[in-house]
């Protein structure tokens, strides 16, 4: 069972490789007619980082989930010949960071052989959660950039502490979920049919919506609150199952997202651009309305990896990357991408269901929620279904913070997995036998 | 826990099914539309750096073309008549964009439809060039004409062939040098740009208004309101016979509407077309013609419809289409409905109230009735040639829509070439030749009665057969200058550029 797994893997991680170096020598000649000059080396380099990856889990996390690791490799590797064809400098430095995120992957895996040790630690990591939170608020650290308030500054390294907090709070709130389950899930007063629970437990709804609420309004960061608050959220779902909680944090997430858009001007601002893109489509809609020239001139199958133009679309190694790869590639690349985020929310959420200790459950469906509902909500944005809000697109958009993150909750998934695959078969010895 | 898990899964694949649709929204089903949106530029600046057909007058000059050069641009794009062909042509920029027929045809100047692409399997191997040449259908000397009659006045010539909807002259003052945009100076360009919009649109050369522009049609557009008497009621050229008189109250109203310079005119219907007279075509409109018919008619023309023209966003014609609810009769027989905006039915029968028409729609009224009642789409594109000189795609001539019935077209007809012989529209007879015309004289605007622009449309063609002009001039008013005539500021320039184009056609010596 155990080898099945990882030999699957090796060789969905040989195809992932094959792909997107074929990716990277397609882009390359859309570009400029030529095979590029450092295709061996960058062959070899992917090949190395895959296994390096496949190594460490082969040794680490033997039983895990084989789709988890070869997904994300994928994406990553999409993101990078995306990035290499719109920017050749960011293409380095996603390199580097892609080689940091991975040695943090494999150090995830060796220095945290169980999960559950910590949920001892809940306090101090929401401490450390709520500091990295507020961290870009602190004079002197924080900057602000492109509007959002969500860098630090450390000597001449800028990084988003949000992108590490939300691993922390993930673990936090599972680990506070699980030990205030049974008060949680107590029926106070039933008002029309819905139970209401206790005002005092409601607590840590309107903590964390308080949290979200100051991170919208300080930080300019939305994508980044409705992300913390959704995870609250789903969590409290998961544990308690009760449509009330659902409820009642829709409507204070809704009454704060209103409350905020009258208050303030770049809320608005964001909401005009989001309704009327086209009002002003030299100004203030120009982002939004090039990604969606961009979209439409990739049409059903793309303009061709490097024939587009969509370099003058503003962020578009980041935010809008989605828009990058749907110009180029057509909707059957951003249907590809919405294809492996789903098999990834998938395989995550399967790890949930086989976990048999309520922690585990909780934090591998947060981390997976933390994955999938983050690319809902920047391609949401890329595409108009709901108005921009800045965040990344997991393991495929530019950013250091965001990849070094991710590739970290990816090792706490698959520690997870392989832990949930170990109980299993040690409380049913015979099933081995029986195979 | 296990079954909210699978619930907050499938909350989850819903999310991702919205991003789906969405994308198919965006990627299929609105593409071809966000590909034409103005602002879009993404062709353009992918074709750029390719190269580019070249855009030829009928009669062979060369009006656009590309060459390399050293720099940033691997092209520059010329035009080496300068602002003669600007509202035709448009201009191809790298930071701008195009517009005119280097937006319309500019996949297949850039070589980039898929017809284009390969002829062979060769050239899926092969790097060639694909580009198209463009001839169009403009003749040289007679749009250096049109432009040298209308002179440094603000307005527009417009000359087509009322048998195919080719055209043959397409003028506007002000106009504008294209290479300026088209060139690899990007700060000339720049510069150039920001002047030009620092203008009002009225002055801005960029504006090509004799298919962008909209303005009162004034009488002329009484060959609209003629066609809808004829078409629609029992009414003849000669029957029924209106008061003579100098002014017409419409019903449910005590404001009388005037003939021009308080003249006193009536008659019938080509009495009323030969002198233009306002009170005869105000009454036919408000109570003969009535509402219904008049928009139909107008309609039929090709108001309140986008013009089928080859050219991006040209303007809507517009004829109004709602007058009000019905408050009564009229006396008449048969009776019409009388609405709550009779009155300005009235005005809108002389080409007055919300009327409002481009040049190009003047024309195409023009060429309709010379062309027996039919109306061509109109279109500047006469064939693509390749890089061998071998004809790709050659412009097929297609109806528009059939307006007037042969009989109706012929009576117009005869109004018409009556107003050229002895009516309003005499400065724009030619001997020897069959001319029909009809002249306006339309208001700016209720602030300024005594400014008026001065039109003029009209047709010609030899005795003996089918007309093969048609044409529509307006001179703009000039603020302060008082009132411009179509039978004296128009007809003459018309009249030059119809001898220059007979001239061409071998009609006339």
């Amino acid at each position: 069972m155990k080898s099945r797994n990882r030999n699957i893997e090796f060789f969905l991680l040989l195809f992932v490789a094959v792909l997107v170096v074929a990716g990277y020598v397609l882009a390359s000649l859309g570009r400029s007619s030529s095979i590029p000059a450092n295709i061996v080396p960058f062959l070899i380099g992917i090949l190395l980082l895959l296994l390096l990856a496949h190594l460490a889990v082969r040794k680490f996390a033997p039983r895990a989930d084989f789709s988890l690791l070869p997904l994300a490799g994928l994406l990553n590797g999409i993101g990078y010949f995306v990035i290499a064809r719109l920017d050749k400098d960011l293409a380095g430095l996603q390199a580097t960071w892609t080689l940091i995120g991975v040695v943090a992957f494999v150090a995830t895996l060796v220095l945290i052989p169980q999960v559950r040790r910590l949920e001892q630690y809940r306090y101090i990591l929401m401490t450390i959660g709520i500091v990295f939170l507020i961290m870009p608020l602190i004079p002197g650290f924080g900057r602000e950039i492109n509007g959002a308030k969500i860098w630090v500054s450390i000597g001449s390294i800028n990084f988003q502490p949000g992108e590490f907090a939300k691993i922390v709070l993930a673990i936090f709130f599972s680990a506070y979920i699980v030990e205030k389950r049974d008060v949680l899930s107590t029926t106070g007063v039933s008002r029309f049919g819905i139970a209401i629970p206790e005002l005092r437990h409601l607590g840590p709804i309107l903590l964390a919506w308080g949290v979200s609420l100051i991170v919208m309004v300080a930080e300019k960061d939305l994508g980044s609150s409705l992300l913390f608050f959704t995870l609250f959220v789903a969590l409290l779902w998961i544990s308690t199952g009760k449509i009330s909680y659902l409820i009642m944090s829709g409507a204070l997430f809704s009454g704060g997202a209103l409350l905020a858009w009258s208050q303030f001007s770049h809320v608005q601002e964001r909401v005009d651009i989001w309704l009327r893109p086209f009002d002003d489509p030299t100004g203030d809609g120009y982002q939004i309305v090039q990604s969606s020239f961009a979209l439409a001139e990739g049409g059903f199958t793309g303009t061709g990896l490097g024939v587009g133009t969509p370099e003058n679309i503003p962020a578009v190694e980041t935010d809008f990357i989605l828009a990058a790869i749907g110009e180029e590639l057509g909707l059957v690349g951003t249907t590809a991408v919405l294809t492996l985020f789903l098999l990834l929310v998938g395989s995550g959420l399967k790890i949930a269901l086989t976990s048999t200790r309520p922690f585990e459950k909780l934090l591998s469906a947060g981390l997976t929620t933390l994955l999938g509902f983050q690319a809902f909500i920047i391609i949401a944005g890329v595409v108009r279904l709901l108005p921009l809000t800045g965040v990344t697109l997991p393991f495929v958009s530019y950013g250091g913070s965001s990849l070094l993150a991710n590739w970290v909750l990816l090792a706490l998934l698959l520690r997870i997995s392989d832990e949930a695959r170990r109980d299993e078969t040690d409380e049913n010895p015979t099933r081995m036998g029986a195979g | 826990m296990n079954r909210n898990i699978r619930i907050l899964g499938i909350a989850l694949i819903l999310c991702f099914v919205a991003l789906f649709v969405q994308l198919n929204r965006i990627q299929i089903f609105q593409q071809k539309e966000l590909q034409e949106n103005p602002s879009n530029m993404r062709s353009v600046v992918r074709d750029f750096n390719r190269e580019r057909g070249e855009i030829i007058t009928i009669d062979g000059e060369i009006i656009a073309e590309s060459f390399k050069v050293e720099g940033q641009l691997e092209y520059e794009r010329t035009y080496p008549y300068g602002d003669l062909y600007a509202h035709s042509t448009g201009f191809f920029s790298f930071q701008y964009g195009a517009d005119g027929l280097e937006r319309y045809y500019n996949d297949q100047l850039a070589g980039q439809k898929e017809t284009q692409q390969f002829n062979s399997l060769k050239d899926i191997f092969t790097v060639t060039d694909t580009s198209a040449d463009l001839t169009i259908t403009i003749n040289h000397s007679l749009q250096e004409t049109a432009k040298e009659a209308l002179g440094e006045r603000n307005g527009s010539v417009v000359v087509v062939d009322p048998r195919t909807g080719a055209i043959l002259a397409f003028w506007s003052y002000p106009s504008y040098d294209p290479s300026i945009f088209g060139s690899s100076d990007l700060q000339a360009g720049e510069k150039a740009w920001e002047e030009y919009s620092s203008l009002p649109t009225g002055e801005d050369p960029r504006l090509p208004k004799m298919y962008r522009e909209i303005f009162f049609p004034g009488s002329t557009f009484k060959l609209v309101t003629a066609s809808a008497a004829l078409t629609s009621t029992s009414a003849t050229l000669t029957e029924p016979e209106f008061d003579i008189r100098a002014t017409y109250t419409p019903p449910l109203t005590t404001f009388p509407l005037q003939n021009y310079a308080g003249s006193t005119c009536g008659g019938d219907i080509l009495e009323g077309l030969r002198v233009s007279c306002n009170t005869t075509f105000a009454e036919l409109a408000a109570e003969i013609v009535g509402a219904e018919s008049l928009i139909e008619t107008s309609e039929k023309f090709g108001f309140n419809e986008i013009p089928p023209i080859d050219l991006p966003s040209p303007a809507e014609s517009i004829f109004p289409n709602d007058f009000g609810k019905q408050v009564g009769e009229t006396d008449n027989e048969p009776p019409i409905p009388i609405l709550e905006n009779t009155p300005a039915l009235a005005q809108s029968g002389i080409g007055q109230f919300n009327v409002k028409a481009t040049p190009l729609q003047m024309a195409l009224v023009a060429a309709t009735i010379a062309n027996d009642g039919i109306l061509m789409k109109p279109h500047l594109m006469d064939s693509f040639t390749d890089q061998n000189g071998e004809l790709i795609e050659v412009y097929k001539p297609l109806i528009w829509q059939s307006v007037l019935s042969r009989q109706d077209a012929l009576s117009l007809q005869l109004a018409m070439e009556m107003t050229a012989a002895s009516g309003t529209a005499t400065n724009l007879a030619i001997p020897g030749v069959v001319v029909g015309g009809k002249t306006g004289t339309a208001q700016v605007d209720a602030d300024r009665p005594d400014d008026t622009h001065g039109w003029i449309v009209g047709y010609a063609g030899p005795n003996d057969r089918e007309s093969t002009l048609a044409i529509a001039v307006i001179v703009e008013s000039v603020p302060g200058q008082g009132q411009l005539t179509g039978g004296t500021d128009a007809a003459p320039i018309a009249k030059e550029v119809l001898l220059e184009a007979l001239k061409i056609q071998g009609f006339l010596e």
